[in-house]
């Protein structure tokens, strides 16, 4: 029964996230509010052109990628650097690790239940919605065992991003400006903001060999692609893989380093 | 009891914030770090215009630099509510702890004194980074320059605050009568995201809403207006002035309204 532990860790962890219904309420109307401005904003961009395809982008496949990066971003952001750099100034952390887990594995666990949540709340009626919506335009075959697996490398890589990030703060004693910024680089340069097909080509070439591209370009674009030739899906997912095992292995790598110098004073 | 003049509140006011500062500087690095990070975000703003303008002619017939303008203006008119009312966000744990009785007891304003407890001062790295954005845009415009016009930026930047502060004082007041509102304010300080889009692009439905109901076109559409197209200024642009100091005003009212109905934890 080795499972057990981890399941009991992911069944707490979505009573939890089940507790607050108000917050979650007025969470839904801030992401529609954030839809309704995506929307309108991509159809007045798209009317400055003639064409209807820009980089291989109609307006819908702009849209169904938006909109899903937002849900995807609702599914995997998971204020990790917030709760370790708390954490740590509170000095809880030393309760956390003596249990008899690795500490990072604890972190992981703990919040898949708010991972399975968020999934069956946000993401799924967001995709059935936009599926509907959008008359078909997201194509529904093959390209859904795809899209599966690579969001399940995605949620590694964002969970070991945020571990190296929440790292940091054991030496900074900062935790709104590290947040921030990592928020930002990662939403910006994984295309969740501007989809990376509209990144100038040099830029986009820069990207394509950073980690975030992984996130939310990787697992949108193997969904939106009807007809994935053998080469496209295992490049895309080969590169993911590369970057869970590499950020993985750095994260817990640099976090046993780390943990030498907690400092706590009192608690 | 007598009325304290504007006089004894400035010294009053700068006698807090030099503690204020005093207990900032002692984390310096966390200064700086959080500094780096305000900034961060503004480059992305700034580097998701520029990728979009680099595919795309315009926003509905706003070119490059006049969405950049209407960027650097909303980054400068939130200035003061980064700086000076960023202690609403502490509110909340202010309320539900039971220290927020200790601001009712002080035989001055109790808004007054409770907002100059902090002075956030990273957000003056989002002023220079906005006034630069705002001058840059300016230039590159042509948009000309008078006395006239600089006491036109002047009155309607402070416009464009007011109705920022209004927003946040309004949200984050909503905790003495609700728990966990963090994501009302939350929610509203995303409208600051959306203020920095024309308007126009918005069907009639979403631009009634965005103008009366949820003011976001007040933070920088309207006001900035009166200087980008000074050939037709809408109405509504001159009387923002008015709109601006009508809601602070009621804002203060829901505020202080909910502050002296708090009647402690007990402890």
């Amino acid at each position: 029964m080795k499972l057990k532990k981890y399941m009991t860790l992911t069944r707490a962890g979505i009573i939890e996230a089940l507790q607050f219904r108000m917050s979650f309420l007025i969470m839904c109307a801030g992401n529609l509010l954030y839809l309704i401005v995506t929307y309108f904003l991509w159809k007045a961009i798209y009317a400055s052109v003639d064409t209807d395809v820009v980089n291989g982008m109609t307006f819908t496949d702009t849209l169904i990628y938006l909109v899903l990066a937002t849900a995807l971003y609702g599914f995997m952001e998971m204020y990790l650097v917030w709760d370790i750099g708390r954490n740590i100034q509170s000095g809880k952390i030393v309760l956390d690790l003596l249990k008899p887990m690795p500490y990072r594995r604890y972190l992981f666990w703990s919040y898949t239940g708010s991972f399975v949540t968020q999934f069956f709340l946000t993401f799924l009626p967001t995709f059935i919605i936009v599926a509907f919506w959008t008359h078909g335009a997201i194509p529904l075959g093959i390209n859904l065992v795809w899209f599966a697996v690579s969001v399940v490398f995605a949620v590694m890589i964002n969970f070991s991003i945020d571990f190296i990030v929440g790292t940091i703060c054991l030496y900074t004693e900062s935790i709104w400006g590290i947040n921030i910024m990592k928020q930002v680089v990662v939403l910006l340069l994984s295309g969740a903001t501007v989809p990376l097909a509209f990144f100038p080509d040099k830029l986009r070439t820069i990207v394509n060999f950073l980690p975030f591209q992984s996130i939310y370009n990787a697992p949108l674009s193997l969904l939106l692609n009807a007809h994935p030739t053998a080469e496209t899906v295992c490049t895309t997912l080969g590169i993911q893989l590369f970057w869970a095992a590499a950020m993985t292995l750095i994260s817990v790598a640099f976090w046993n380093r780390s943990v030498r110098q907690i400092t706590v004073n009192g608690g | 009891m007598k009325r304290k003049g504007l006089r004894f509140y400035l010294r009053i006011y700068l006698k807090i914030l030099a503690q204020d500062i005093k207990s900032k500087m002692s984390y310096r690095a966390d200064f700086i770090i959080s500094t780096i990070g305000m900034i961060c975000t503004n480059i992305a703003g700034f580097i998701s215009f520029w990728i979009l303008f680099s595919r795309f002619p315009s926003i509905n017939g706003w070119g490059y630099y006049e969405s950049l303008f209407l960027y650097g203006f909303s980054l400068v008119s939130l200035t003061p509510v980064q700086c000076l009312f960023d202690n609403n966000w502490n509110l909340r744990q202010n309320v539900y702890s039971g220290d927020f009785i200790k601001y009712c007891l002080r035989p001055i304003n109790l808004f007054f004194y409770y907002q100059s407890e902090v002075f956030d001062i990273k957000g003056l790295g989002q002023f220079v980074f906005g006034l630069v954005t705002l001058i840059y845009a300016w230039v590159k415009l042509g948009l000309g320059f008078s006395v006239l016009m600089l006491l036109k930026m002047i009155v309607f930047l402070l416009t464009a605050s007011l109705i920022m502060i209004a927003l946040q004082n309004a949200a984050a007041a909503t905790c003495f009568w609700i728990q966990n509102s963090f994501y009302v304010l939350d929610f509203v300080m995303k409208f600051k995201d959306y203020a920095k889009y024309p308007i126009t692009i918005f069907s009639p439905v979403f631009r009634f809403l965005f103008t009366f109901i949820m003011p976001v076109a007040f933070i920088a559409y309207y006001p900035s207006l009166v200087i980008l197209r000074p050939d037709a200024v809408p109405v509504l642009s001159w009387i923002s002035p008015l709109i601006g100091i009508g809601f602070f005003w009621l804002s203060y009212k829901f505020w202080m309204h909910g502050a002296l109905k708090y009647s402690g934890t007990g402890s």
